[in-house]
């Protein structure tokens, strides 16, 4: 018998020679991704590291439309394409938003906000690697806990936990939104799918790894994703106007340390003094999976 | 009612008019004029956020698709930002676009509005000028000047039938050149007066502004394409060369088609309006918008005097600035009128000016006049005359005595 998940991708739709780092999320999300919204797609792209991958002038990683943007508007862009498409009886064409955390967490959250709340059809996808990695790595609100960037360096590391855009983008009522995990490809593909599938606005949001930005090892990135769906850091969910529904829920506790240890951005944490910091860490990871099985749990 | 001649008196009640056939005289605002003017052109996309003094455009134009009465997507945005960037996407898709905003607004989309311009998308708006905060509402053309180095150009309407008319004028322009107009008119003078416009039937509209045609350049989703990734330096000139090519072609496609548009609808239209300009006059009073109608009032007690309106603004029209002056005595003095405040000595036109007119011996002055709304009578103008003949000084501020 063959393994579940080999060849799922039949077509594929990104040309060789991507210039995204080793072990870097985008390439095999967007690999996944295209290979099942098909060519006749337009991919809305903001100032993102996504904006380098997809090639430099004159050439198009993709077999689809890319239209760069400016970094705070992509949801605004594509509102356009939207509405211009659908004049045009293109109702069918997916409009798909290419972000990362900056522009989604950050500067693009107003555009997003608007997006969603206008209900437009748009699929938005969020690669969320947890910092300004295009730039440099510098401290999003999407920066985890604890985790050092260019902007919170040494003993100044992120004392603030990170926005929670799924609580307030599935409380914009939207049909659809989910989180992913490219170390759980069935269900990321499910999701893609069903996404692709609903109309209106829908949102995933993906764990990205980024070998440079999180100090780990490039062969590590399925692996340390795996941990942080299997530590509940990155619990996989969808909520359709505003019910909750857990995707996974990890046969055994595995502390967030055994995640947290495989990226640099964190060794400070495993330092003699720190212990607290990383129970601190926990707490809050076990308060959120308590708060989505309650959520779950009120769900219809 | 014995006084009005009878076909006078027909045309009144059918609302025809003699003056231009296939039009229809009605008393509008200036916001309402733009409005009209976007529902004529046809504009399919309107993405909109309110501003005053702008606001009337925007809740006419969503009447005007609520009623069925115009053909286009009308969608409440979340800011300017969010209004240009959807207006760059649309018209990338090759939608013929529309928007209007004001101060705040345009600065807070200036970032958009390069995209727009260097996308070389032909998306037309209606600016109504105010300037920044602190608190202004009124009119003032920093807004729009200071986006004068965007790419967009920049027509300045002296009267509501000016701004409609600008605004189809505009279209053409901006399809034949893949360059986006700003329409610009002067805020509550023009905004919030009303006046006698004749609306062009759309069908006469539709003659000399056909449906938008795609021409390749737009996002066909059959044959795919990636719009506007990294430009390495090799490459990115080139774009700039391009756009060099074609802005410098708007001067004179504005006379060109300002001229058909006469011998389509009555009226005539140029990039700039030369008044009682010739070899005797002593002076020239330079203007924008609805300070050129009260300087053609002044000037009539003034034969010396003569008036030069600037109706293209960005790109500079320069040849037909130079082409006007060339009767006249470089002893005659130059005075620019400016309603804007750019932070630099001089104002935007007395810049402009001088750059048009650089190896020429015009004596060049610059006042500071009707900033932040404050009204510009005819005796202001009269003062500002007087001053430039008796002592007059290179940048003055007038009304502070």
């Amino acid at each position: 018998m063959e393994p579940a998940n080999q060849f799922l991708i039949k077509e594929e739709k990104v040309y060789s020679g991507a210039l995204s780092c080793r072990g870097c999320g985008w390439a095999l999300l967007v690999r996944h991704l295209s290979s099942i919204l098909g060519d006749e797609t337009v991919y809305v792209v903001p100032a993102s590291c996504f904006s380098i991958i997809a090639g430099p002038y004159p050439m198009n990683e993709l077999r689809g439309t890319i239209v760069h943007t400016v970094f705070a508007a992509a949801p605004a862009t594509a509102t356009g394409v939207r509405a211009s498409l659908d004049r045009q009886g293109k109702k069918d064409v997916t409009v798909a938003v290419l972000a990362g955390d900056g522009g989604t967490f950050d500067i693009g959250f107003q555009s997003l906000s608007g997006a969603a709340t206008r209900g437009e059809n748009i699929l938005y996808i969020c690669n969320n690697n947890g910092a300004y990695m295009n730039t440099g790595i510098q401290t999003s609100t999407a920066t985890p806990y604890g985790a050092i960037t260019t902007t919170n360096p040494s003993a100044n590391y992120k004392k603030t936990w990170p926005k929670d855009l799924m609580g307030i983008i599935a409380s914009h009522n939207i049909p659809y939104a989910a989180t992913a995990s490219l170390a759980f490809i069935e269900d990321f593909r499910n999701k893609v799918q069903k996404a692709k599938e609903v109309e209106g606005f829908r949102l995933l949001m993906i764990d990205g790894p980024c070998p440079p930005g999180h100090k780990s090892e490039p062969d590590q990135s399925i692996t340390i994703a795996r941990l942080a769906v299997e530590t509940r850091l990155f619990p996989l969910f969808e909520v359709e106007h505003m019910n909750y529904r857990i995707n996974y829920n990890p046969k055994e506790f595995v502390p967030v340390e055994e995640c947290l240890k495989l990226q640099g951005r964190f060794r400070h944490l495993f330092k003699n003094g720190s212990k607290e910091i990383l129970e601190e860490i926990q707490q809050h990871t076990n308060n959120y999976w308590e708060r989505l099985r309650m959520l779950e749990s009120n769900s219809n | 009612m014995s006084d009005i001649p009878e076909v006078k008196a027909k045309e009144m009640a059918n609302n025809q008019t003699e003056k231009y056939p296939r039009h229809k005289l009605k008393v509008l605002k200036g916001n309402f004029a733009a409005a009209e003017a976007a529902k004529l052109c046809r504009a399919g996309f309107v993405p909109a956020y309110p501003i005053t003094p702008q606001t009337t455009i925007v809740e006419q134009i969503s009447e005007m698709v609520a009623r069925g009465e115009m053909d286009a997507t009308y969608i409440n945005m979340d800011s300017e930002h969010s209004v240009f960037a959807a207006a760059k996407g649309a018209a990338l898709a090759g939608e013929r676009v529309f928007t209007a905003t004001s101060g705040q607004g345009l600065f807070y989309a200036h970032e958009v509005l390069h995209a727009i311009a260097h996308f070389r998308l032909p998306v037309v708006i209606c600016n109504v000028g105010r300037p920044s905060i602190p608190w202004n509402i009124w009119s003032d053309q920093s807004d729009s000047i200071s986006q004068r180095d965007t790419g967009w150009v920049q027509f300045y309407g002296e009267s509501s039938q000016e701004v409609l008319d600008s605004i189809i004028q505009g279209y053409v322009i901006a399809e034949e050149l893949d360059v986006p107009v700003m329409i610009v008119l002067d805020a509550f003078y023009q905004s919030h007066t009303s006046e006698n416009v004749f609306i062009p039937d759309i069908d006469l509209v539709d003659e000399f502004l056909p449906p938008k045609k795609k021409k390749g350049g737009e996002i066909e989703v059959d044959n795919p394409k990636s719009f506007g990734g990294l430009v390495p330096p090799e490459h990115y000139e080139k774009f700039n060369l391009s756009y060099w090519q074609d802005i410098t072609k708007v001067e004179d496609l504005t006379n060109k088609i300002g001229k058909e548009f006469g011998k389509k609808f009555g009226r005539e239209y140029s990039a700039i309006e030369a008044v009682n300009i010739g070899p005797e006059t002593k002076m020239i009073l330079v203007t924008l918008a609805s300070i050129t109608t009260t300087a053609r009032g002044v000037i009539k007690n003034h034969p010396e005097v003569g008036l030069l309106k600037l109706r293209l603004f960005k790109p500079f029209p320069k040849k037909s600035v130079l082409n006007v002056l060339k009767n006249v005595n470089e002893e005659c003095i130059i005075i620019n009128i400016d309603r804007n405040f750019t932070g630099d000595s001089e104002g935007a036109i007395m810049q402009e000016m001088k750059r048009a007119l650089y190896g020429k011996s015009f004596k060049m002055y610059d006042v500071y006049a009707g900033l932040g709304g404050k009204d510009v009578p005819p005796s202001t103008i009269e003062k500002i005359i007087h001053k430039g003949f008796k002592n007059p000084e290179e940048v003055m501020w007038i009304d502070f005595e």
